[in-house]
């Protein structure tokens, strides 16, 4: 009998992670530009959620017009536009004011929880409290199985057809060709990050960080190398290890978004004027203003960025969880302030790298931990935030 | 042509400048001519950098005047200044420690449309280890390199104006040479100096006018050479 | 429900937020502290006080105790009520124990990381009360709360005339007294300004009055209760200074909605008996002093007692030190003061009153469970301290007095609208509160009274002396 197991909770980890990093992703920006530590962003959140809700699925909403009814995909982009809106509207109505009276640290706190009550109660009150989903396609998860056998390894796809498991496809690999492609994926990895990192004597800053690079170049030669050396299938009576992993198509696309995501963050950020100035204004802000920044517009950018990115996150919550109610994005706030501390404020990478390391730890922690805590999922998230606090009280990344 | 005859590109007159309520600088004149090299040294505290703020408009204006080829700045914004053609390389906090070399010289002509070319051909020239350096981390630098990064940012947007606030201070004595040699070719090449600078005896022998401020007023002022041989000055704050 | 029932009902509830607002006071208002767990320590105070008082085979209960604490002592005199304030003291220790515990790994971190520390480890113990049914019964909540002294109520002291004159008087009193007060103070009012304070005591009145009588009135009241709004500010602006026509105001609506509302309802008896409040005319046979206003009284005692403390407190050198920490850390810490301790001693001291709060929410209620102890309401507590001017031991008081009668005022509301807004309802309030709150910051943030002045002869940096 094949079960789920940890590698399974690995893959539900990394969307969670996703999810999480795209969050603080925004909030990091909003951190370390903005100087505002944003306890509105998990509603912010909900907000970008219930937008796309109201565009795609407005029946299950009572007090917004029934005047649209688009497929998930589009509505998903409106909200993330509308939303930017939103975030341009809190800058300029609530912390541009604030900011010009030179608000301090605890009073950006407390306004911004002025406004987490009120975004989360304006959701509470167009939409109710009931639990609503958005009207999107519904397909049966795919379950990937793995068996490593004395031949080799034997993957089987499976799925749910009744009341039955449908094998859709079965293939394997001898043990040589796993070590084969293994060490090709770790080789080429390895090349490829002491390509880009050529011995210089100083800190290069590069605009994608070798070791992402090599990251990503091992896994997508494993991943070619696991295409090319598919065998016939492998019997997989008697294994060793056995283990399924759930796999949606979700999935999929959330990574993908977050990718893609981080890849516009990095580039906006990289190799724009503009996202020059928010680095800049980040690092020192009266240098900033002295080389002729215009630190309003910048900061008008960046709330529009948050908003958006919080938007962004919120969707795909809403989509991975099926579910919204208007304190999703609340809950969420432990788990992104843990990623943006974890990850070091200043470092919007950092905090997306802090995501994915506070969402596998919540799903791996979940697994690991008999059945009844549950319920302490977000509690984990919370535990790593402390930990990490009481040593370095930086936070991991510093500065990236 | 004598400096005399040349119209002040700077002008200071009368100016009392602080902090809100408090009051640094009383009545200053100072001038600065095209092209030229000056100087302003003093004790400490003497309102030597307040003086040089109060040209970029970071200062609380009390009263006369700071006018550039004649127009009245004492109430810009930095980004303005720019525009006039002043920049400002203040003693600390004057790079983007996590921006790379060349990002900083990028935020240097920062309002610019397009990217000068010939003028960071020019700023490579004064500091060669920019152009090595471009893809570094500008924090991971040394102190001299920094610098050097820093007035090379102010120098993008080719100014007719350098302000420079204590460039030699924290670097070792023979960086310090090696700024100042540089300093001076910026200056022949045409940008005018304007320089606070704590090693007085350097600052006096290199420049053209030195003006000598003490408790926020002048004091003394006259060619470098003047200031550098003359007795009191000497005593009062070259160590004799 | 008679309109005295309800007032009294107001009251305790606003006692005891009071209570749990001077005990952020301390830590926020005086030491800086952004405690955004807060309601942590009122949920301890009221389940410690709650279980150390259940009986030991409380029906339907599977949590830890009780511990019977007042069948052990039933053979002293007034034993229930010892036992209930052990149990309070108790409640108080474990709290501040707990917020030991919780200072030692936060109390270094800088502001932002210790308020999300704090609501984090807030949220998760509360999971834990609401999950772990061994531990506080969880969801379930605890019923069957001990009320101290519940049987000896209601107190008659013979016959209805007697009840009436004793309690009558005494309400009559307090009234005089509390409009003596106000009076006293609003008298220096600039004429103008009380005018139109006056004017928009009746708009409201008129306009709230009208949309409670439903239909298409419901629309137009509200528009002239605005309209009120309105020309209260207006009058609030040509004052030289908003208190003095603001409490005018809210004397005269206060007296329109208890004397006002009764007379239209149930004629000049309805009158009578919002004059005597204190005496219930339909307990038991002969009337008397309820149980309710019993713990009324008992929950504005501990109100003083702890007013009094914090004043004495803030006034003291040791509280100087709070302040300079407030303001400052690095300032005392050069000058020899651990400040580290002093934070975790303000952290115990404010949590304690928080427990107290607490104990006296649960008796007062009867019933708990973890809804009642969700983090909006530290939310709230900043709310209100903030309205009323942090720093300020009195500003608690009259900003929990005006954010619990505006959240309970508008409830109102609810009548008017057809049952299934009422989530709906509480949301937009909630909205309110949220925009108050940042509309306070930005106008004035020092509060209605702002920082208070001390004794030690070291006036207060900012905000200064209230009108």
């Amino acid at each position: 009998m094949v079960e789920t197991g940890l590698i399974d909770a690995v893959a539900q980890g990394l969307v969670t992670g996703s999810i999480i990093a795209a969050g603080a992703l925004g909030l990091s920006l909003v951190y370390s530009i903005a100087e505002v530590p944003n306890f509105a962003h998990g509603d912010m959140l909900t907000v970008g959620a219930y937008l796309a809700l109201a565009l795609n699925n407005p029946s299950e909403i009572p007090f917004v017009p029934n005047a649209v009814a688009l497929p998930f995909a589009v509505a998903a982009v409106g909200a993330v536009v509308v939303a930017g809106v939103f975030g341009g509207i809190y800058e300029k109505a609530v912390f541009a004011r604030f900011r010009d009276k030179d608000a301090d640290l605890i009073t950006m706190v407390i306004v911004s929880l002025g406004l987490a009550l009120f975004l989360q109660n304006l959701v509470l009150f167009l939409a109710g409290s009931a639990n609503v989903t958005y009207d999107t396609v519904r397909r049966v998860n795919v379950n990937v199985d793995v068996y490593a056998t004395g031949s080799g390894l034997g993957v089987e796809l499976t799925q749910r057809a009744g009341a039955d498991l449908a094998t859709l496809d079965a293939w394997g690999y001898g043990w040589l060709a796993v070590v084969a492609v293994l060490a090709v994926a770790v080789a080429a990895g390895v090349a490829v990050y002491r390509w880009r990192s050529a011995d210089t004597g100083y800190e290069r800053v590069h605009f994608v960080s070798p070791r992402v690079l090599a990251v990503a170049t091992t896994l997508a030669v494993a991943a070619g190398g696991a295409a090319l050396t598919r065998g016939g299938t492998v019997a997989t009576s008697n294994p060793a290890f056995s283990t399924r992993i759930g796999v949606s198509w979700k999935y999929g696309a959330i990574l993908a978004v977050m990718l893609a995501t981080m890849l516009c963050m990095n580039y906006v950020l990289k190799r724009t004027k503009t996202g020059r100035a928010m680095r800049a204004t980040a690092d020192d802000q009266s240098l900033a203003r002295v080389r002729g920044v215009d630190i309003d517009r910048v900061q008008l950018v960046v709330w529009v960025l948050a908003a958006v990115l919080a938007a962004i996150a919120g969707v795909l919550l809403g989509w991975y969880a099926s579910n919204l109610n208007p304190n999703m994005g609340f809950n969420l706030l432990l788990p992104v302030f843990a990623a943006v501390i974890v990850g070091g404020i200043d470092s919007p990478y950092g905090a997306a790298l802090g995501g994915l390391l506070v969402g596998l730890s919540m799903d791996v922690g979940v697994y690991l931990l008999p059945a009844e805590f549950a319920t302490y999922r977000t509690a984990i998230a919370f535990v790593i935030l402390v930990a990490v606090l009481l040593v370095t009280p930086e936070g991991l990344w510093g500065d990236a | 042509m004598s400096e005399r005859e040349r119209a002040p590109l700077l002008e200071l007159d009368s100016l009392d400048a602080g902090y809100g309520d408090l009051r640094i600088l009383t009545d200053i004149d100072m001038a600065v001519g095209d092209g030229e090299y000056v100087a302003i040294v003093g004790p400490n505290g003497a309102g030597k950098s307040t003086a040089m703020k109060s040209v970029f408009g970071l200062t609380t204006h009390m009263g006369g005047s700071v006018s550039f080829r004649g127009e009245p700045i004492h109430g810009a914004e930095s980004s303005d200044i720019i525009d006039y053609g002043i920049t400002y390389v203040p003693q600390s906090g004057n790079i983007f420690t996590s921006l790379t070399v060349r990002e900083n010289l990028e935020m240097g002509v920062f309002m610019a449309e397009e990217f000068p070319e010939e003028t960071i051909r020019e700023v490579f020239d004064y500091f060669p280890i920019l152009e090595e350096r471009q893809q570094q981390r500008a924090g991971t630098m040394s102190g001299g390199q920094r610098q050097m990064l820093a007035m090379g940012a102010a120098l993008m947007s080719d100014p007719d104006l350098l302000l420079l606030d204590e460039p030699s201070a924290g670097l070792a004595p023979d960086l310090v040479d090696d700024l100042f040699d540089r300093i001076d070719d910026v200056n022949d090449d045409g940008t005018a100096i304007l320089m606070v600078e704590q090693n007085a005896k350097e600052a006096l022998r290199r420049c053209d006018r030195g003006y000598v401020l003490v408790n926020g007023e002048n004091a003394y002022d006259g060619p470098g050479r003047e200031l550098l041989d003359d007795e009191e000055v000497r005593q009062r704050f070259l160590g004799g | 429900m008679a309109l005295a029932d309800f007032l009294v009902s107001l009251l305790t509830v606003v006692s005891v937020y009071t209570l749990f607002g001077l005990g952020l006071n301390i830590k926020y208002g005086f030491t800086g502290l952004v405690d955004f767990g807060h309601v942590l320590y009122f949920m301890t105070g009221a389940y410690v006080t709650v279980v150390v008082t259940l009986p030991v085979a409380a029906t339907s209960y599977e949590g830890i105790g009780g511990f019977a604490l007042p069948q052990l002592l039933s053979g002293v005199p007034l034993g229930g009520l010892l036992a209930w304030f052990v149990a309070i003291f108790v409640a108080m220790v474990v709290a501040a124990l707990l917020s030991l515990l919780v200072g030692v790994p936060t109390l270094r971190l800088r502001e932002d990381y210790l308020a999300i520390t704090a609501l984090g480890i807030a949220t998760i113990l509360h999971t834990v009360v609401n999950d772990e049914r061994w531990l506080f019964n969880g969801p379930f909540g605890v019923r069957d709360v001990h009320q101290p002294l519940a049987e000896a109520f209601p107190v008659s002291l013979g016959s209805f005339l007697v009840n009436l004159a004793v309690f009558g008087l005494v309400s009559v009193l307090v009234l005089a007294y509390i409009g003596y007060r106000v009076g006293d103070y609003v008298y220096g009012v600039d004429l103008r300004a009380a005018a139109m304070a006056a004017a928009a005591a009746v708009l409201v009145v008129a306009g709230l009055g009208a949309a409670a009588l439903g239909g298409a009135l419901v629309l137009g009241g509200v528009l002239v209760a605005v309209a009120g709004v309105v020309v209260l500010a207006r009058g609030i602006g040509r004052a030289d200074g908003f208190g003095r026509p603001l409490a005018l105001f809210t004397a005269l609506v206060f007296v329109a909605w208890h004397f006002g509302t009764p007379f239209f309802t149930a004629g000049p008896s309805g009158v009578l008996a919002s004059a005597v409040w204190l005496f219930d005319p339909t307990a038991g046979a002969d009337g008397g002093f309820t149980y309710g206003r019993f713990v009324l009284l008992v929950a504005v005692s501990f109100v003083a007692v702890a007013y009094w403390w914090c004043e004495r407190t803030v006034n003291s050198p040791y509280g100087r030190v709070l302040r300079s920490i407030r303001e400052d850390e690095d300032v005392p810490e050069a000058l020899g003061k651990r400040t580290f301790r002093y934070k975790v001693q303000s952290m115990m001291f404010g949590s304690a009153l928080a427990a107290a709060a607490g104990g006296l929410w649960a008796t007062h209620i009867a019933f708990i469970d973890p809804t009642q102890f969700i983090a909006d309401i530290t939310f709230f507590a900043f709310t209100a301290v903030i309205i009323g001017g942090a720093a300020n031991n009195r500003g608690v008081v009259v900003g929990t007095a005006v954010f619990w009668t505006l959240h309970t005022g508008t409830r109102f509301l609810n009548d008017y609208f057809p049952t299934e807004y009422a989530t709906q309802l509480a949301a937009l309030r909630v909205m309110l509160i949220g925009v108050l709150l940042m509309v306070i910051l930005y106008y004035r943030s020092e509060g209605l009274l702002g920082e208070q002045t001390y004794d030690t002869g070291v006036a207060a940096e900012e905000g200064g002396r209230s009108e």
